[in-house]
């Protein structure tokens, strides 16, 4: 898996490509790269799912470990651009009730410009 | 002079920041000009009622004064309704002058001789009076927001008091030289100005529109009888209603005292119109002082409660007094108890009285204020003088005896104090609301976490192994999650899903799949022959056997060991299980151990809890192994408070401690994570802070001890000013103290309401300017003041330069107060 970052106005853009699983985990891991930028002020993270192609249980609770503590910090921790089969299991395992998750990358940009 | 250099001045004598001198000085200035001319029309009043009737006579006015006010308060509260608020102060101010005007006419050019002209000033006097100060208040409130009117309501209430002073000063001076009656002409000329002034404090307004503060679109009457009634329904302006009619009877009944005495002393009127204005001089002169002194660090220091409290208790002490003062003497008590009602009702006690305003909400505030401010304090004051007239006049009871009735109104007035200032924080806290709900409620509300894991790892587990795949699909079904909708995903409507599960029977080479598996497997009947099977003697020997085998051998593949790991947890715990699985809880495969924790949190064994909370360090398996230790509940607590302490486990393996401890959100555990706390190990604090702010919002019955947490508390905050200040100049200290600040109000949480300090956080946060008012406000009136001081500096809104300063003298401060016993051995003051 490769993470790569870019920054759109104050929302930070992670570019995640391969697999997120645990056995294809680098040194540093999703939530560990979210903290990171937590604590440098950042309060605004997109994930771009665009290719991801699997996701383990590992990967579920790096995301949910990340959007706990974007949100504990009066942060937003959004998805976008996620394949149609993940998101029915997204939707089937109730994922959809917690993250927000948007067709495109602007439209995401958008709302976090909404209140 | 420029904004900055007024700034720069007005700072040096009150709390002004920039951008709010222009509009502090104004609103100083309106006040100076209100009560200039009222310090003329008081003595006036009094003496010139003199002229015309004896002492006996003199609960006349105050009782004519209450009877007429409601027809004035529902003209009023009319015209609040229908004009913009500017047009209807500037009104109001052009027909007093035009009052002014006519009573000098007729007393000093047309010399109407009738007694009752006096008594129709007496009331003129008052109705002016009330009017303009409630006025000022109204245009207060529309200005400024509650935090910053608590800040600076010393300043421009000083206007006040100056501009009573020089009234009272041109009182005292000139009523010999050119008479009582001409002082008259004074006030239209001070009114003037007033009316300048009220224009300009109106056009620097940029809040809320300018119209009336209450549309009424049902209609409904307006006038005393709708501020009654909003007063009636509402339990915190009742309360108000009977803190401010106690005080105004003691008043009254305090002033009745005085003005008699002040007859028998001074028989001709000049004489007596100087003396009156020498003493509001002089009483307005003390006054100045402690407002601008006293007042704002009265109420900043020890809170809205004690700035309530320092009238009746002084008052109390002076009315029990009269005893004491031989007859010819009483001048001399009444001067000084008068003086100190009307020196603390003129600073103190009426800025405290106007804060409690500040959080009703504006479309009530301004209706009730008309009727408590004018209606109520008359009708008091009514009150004051009928039990004055009955007792005195009627009863011929001796003066000094009228104190008796006062002191029981003091104490009623002591009583609801106390009441009114704790129902202060209720209505506060109102007007605050949450901004954001915590992470891990929004997710543990709205899904299953651990099912939605184990629907991965089933659709991971189809790639690799059938077998897996029908254990994981067995344990979905256990725990009744193969929804409908999870079998059309698994049954592989999707061809690619389909393609790849066939893929994977082919590499594995055993084990089947075949359609309608999951309805199989979802059949209650077959769960519970799977059960019996595991539990089958034969069954745990055989299996036992081949996994012993296998691991002997050696030559097991990895998805074979992700089968026995996941096996294991669905047998009986035997030695010979928990052997094996002790043997893949060290397998260097993150899939494995995933299988192998799930199923030591399954068996709950106590042999394994070393193994398992070594996965603690390991990102891969952190969270498995969370969820596996807390699956075992509190037995193991004191087991984990050791590995916590334990200065040589891996630093990783202690800071995923806490959180575990958090979940299992006991006593026992909160008490175990505060005595960390308290051992200050820095390393591990963020989670342990994090975690016990955690347990407090998931379990409120949850008790921390103050004596531990404060420390924690002070502690931050000195890291908070160390941040501060180790920011570069012109650099915003960001996302350091912004940390420290989040830890802060964790601790806070512990040991206060907790909704109500998240509330005041997340507000501070992220809120309006008039949320973070509230905000402080609410902090200011729960939080502890040796506590306050120091944070206050931390998030209040200061200049760059102000807040360096003080938070640098306040972490010198700290720094001593750490090397104090008391603190000894607390965190970071080792």
């Amino acid at each position: 898996m490769v993470i790569k970052t870019r920054e759109k106005g104050d929302v930070v853009i992670l570019d995640i490509e391969g697999e997120i699983r645990r056995s294809d985990m680098s040194e540093t891991t999703v939530h560990e790269l979210v903290k990171d930028r937590l604590e440098s002020g950042t309060r605004n993270i997109l994930f771009n799912f665009e290719k991801v192609e699997f996701i383990d249980s590992f990967g579920v609770g790096e995301i949910l470990a990340s959007y706990i503590s974007t949100q504990n910090l009066g942060g937003k921790l959004k998805l976008a651009r996620i394949s149609k089969k993940l998101y029915l299991v997204f939707q089937v395992t109730m994922l959809t009730k917690v993250l927000e998750i948007f067709d495109s990358e602007d439209s995401a940009l958008q709302s976090f410009l909404r209140l | 002079m420029t904004e900055d250099r007024l700034s720069r001045t007005l700072s040096r004598i009150a709390d002004v920041r920039p951008g709010e001198s222009r509009i502090a000085l104004l609103l100083f200035l309106y006040f100076f000009l209100i009560t200039f001319p009222a310090y003329i029309v008081k003595p006036v009043k009094v003496s010139l009622f003199f002229v015309s009737f004896s002492d006996r006579f003199l609960p006349l006015p105050y009782l004519l004064t209450a009877l007429l006010i409601g027809f004035v308060v529902g003209l009023n509260v009319k015209l609040l309704r229908t004009l913009p608020r500017r047009r209807f102060i500037s009104l109001s101010i052009a027909f007093f002058i035009a009052g002014f005007v006519l009573f000098w006419l007729l007393w000093v050019v047309l010399k109407v001789d009738w007694n009752g002209l006096s008594l129709v000033y007496w009331f003129w006097s008052d109705v002016f009076i009330a009017t303009s100060v409630t006025q000022f208040w109204i245009a207060v409130n529309d200005v400024l927001h509650p935090h910053q009117a608590k800040r600076l309501v010393g300043f421009f209430v000083s206007g006040g008091l100056l501009g009573g002073f020089g009234g009272a000063l041109l009182a005292w001076n000139l009523a010999r030289a050119i008479g009582t009656e001409n002082l008259l002409l004074f006030c239209p000329a001070v009114l003037v100005l007033t009316l300048i002034v009220v224009n300009l404090v109106y056009a620097d307004r940029s809040r809320e529109d300018d119209r009336g503060a209450a549309v009424d679109s049902g209609g409904r009457l307006a006038g005393s009888f709708e501020g009654f009634h909003i007063v009636r329904k509402n339990r915190y302006l009742l309360l108000m209603a009977g803190l401010l009619g106690t005080g105004a009877v003691v008043g009254n009944l305090i002033e009745l005292q005085f003005n008699t005495i002040l007859r028998w002393r001074f028989p001709n009127p000049d004489p007596r119109t100087a003396f009156l204005g020498s003493f509001f001089a002089a009483l307005l002169l003390v006054s100045y002082l402690v407002q601008l002194f006293g007042t704002g660090r009265i109420l900043r220091r020890f809170g809205l409660r004690t700035g309530l409290l320092v009238a009746p208790v002084l008052l109390l002490a002076g009315s029990a007094s009269v005893f004491l003062f031989p007859t010819a003497s009483l001048i001399v008590w009444a001067v000084l108890v008068k003086g100190a009602d009307k020196g603390l009702e003129n600073s103190l006690s009426q800025s405290a009285r106007e804060l409690l305003y500040l959080p009703v909400p504006a479309d009530i505030k301004y209706k009730a204020k008309m009727f408590l401010d004018m209606f109520l304090n008359k009708f008091s004051t009514a009150l004051g003088a009928l039990l004055f007239f009955l007792f005195y006049t009627v009863f011929h009871v001796g003066l000094a005896s009228i104190s008796f009735i006062t002191v029981f109104f003091l104490v009623l007035w002591l009583l609801l104090v106390r009441v009114v200032s704790g129902e202060y924080v209720g209505v506060v806290k109102k007007d605050l609301e949450r901004k954001w709900e915590d992470g891990e409620k929004v997710v543990a509300e709205r899904m299953d976490v651990d099912s939605a894991r184990l629907v991965f790892d089933t659709i991971q587990s189809r790639e690799r192994s059938s077998v897996l795949y029908a254990m994981n699909l067995f344990d979905l079904v256990r725990k009744d999650k193969l929804t409908p909708e999870l079998k059309e995903v698994l049954a592989g409507k999707d061809g690619e899903l389909r393609a790849k599960s066939l893929d994977s029977l082919l590499d594995v080479g055993g084990g089947s799949f075949f359609a309608g598996m999951e309805d199989v497997l979802a059949d209650e009947e077959f769960g519970t022959q799977i059960k019996e099977v595991f539990e089958l003697e034969a069954y745990r020997k055989v299996m036992g056997e081949h996994l012993e085998k296998a691991a002997g051998e050696g030559q097991e593949s990895e998805v074979e060991r992700m089968e026995a790991a996941k096996v294991l947890g669905m047998m009986t715990p035997e030695p010979r299980v928990i052997r094996q699985l002790d043997r893949l809880l060290r397998d260097p495969s993150p899939d494995v151990l995933n299988y192998a924790l799930d199923s030591a949190a399954r068996l709950k064994r106590k042999e394994l809890l070393p193994l398992i909370v070594q996965q603690l360090g390991n990102p891969l398996t952190r969270q498995v192994a969370r969820d596996a230790l807390a699956a075992y509940g509190g037995r193991i607590l004191g087991a984990l408070v050791r590995y916590l302490e334990d200065h040589k486990q891996n630093i990783s393996v202690r800071r995923a401690i806490p959180e575990v401890l958090a979940r299992m959100g006991t006593q026992r555990a909160a008490d175990a994570l505060a005595a960390e706390l308290v051992n200050g190990h820095d390393e591990t604090e963020p989670e342990i802070i994090e975690a016990l702010y955690r347990i407090r919002s998931e379990t409120p019955g949850i008790v921390f001890r103050e004596k531990r947490i404060i420390p924690a508390i002070l502690v931050q905050i000195r890291m908070g000013f160390k941040a501060l200040l180790e920011s570069r100049p012109g650099e915003a200290p960001g996302s350091r103290l912004a940390f420290r600040i989040k830890r802060i109000f964790d601790l806070l949480s512990l040991i206060y309401p907790s909704e109500d300090i998240v509330k005041a956080y997340q507000n501070i946060c992220q809120g309006t300017r008039k949320s973070i008012d509230y905000s402080l406000e609410l902090l200011d009136n729960v939080v502890r003041k040796d506590i306050k001081e120091f944070l206050f500096p931390l998030i209040e809104d200061l200049p760059p330069e102000e807040k360096i300063r003080r938070c640098r003298h306040l972490f010198r401060a700290l720094e001593k107060k750490g090397r104090s016993p008391d603190l000894k051995g607390g965190p970071a003051f080792r």
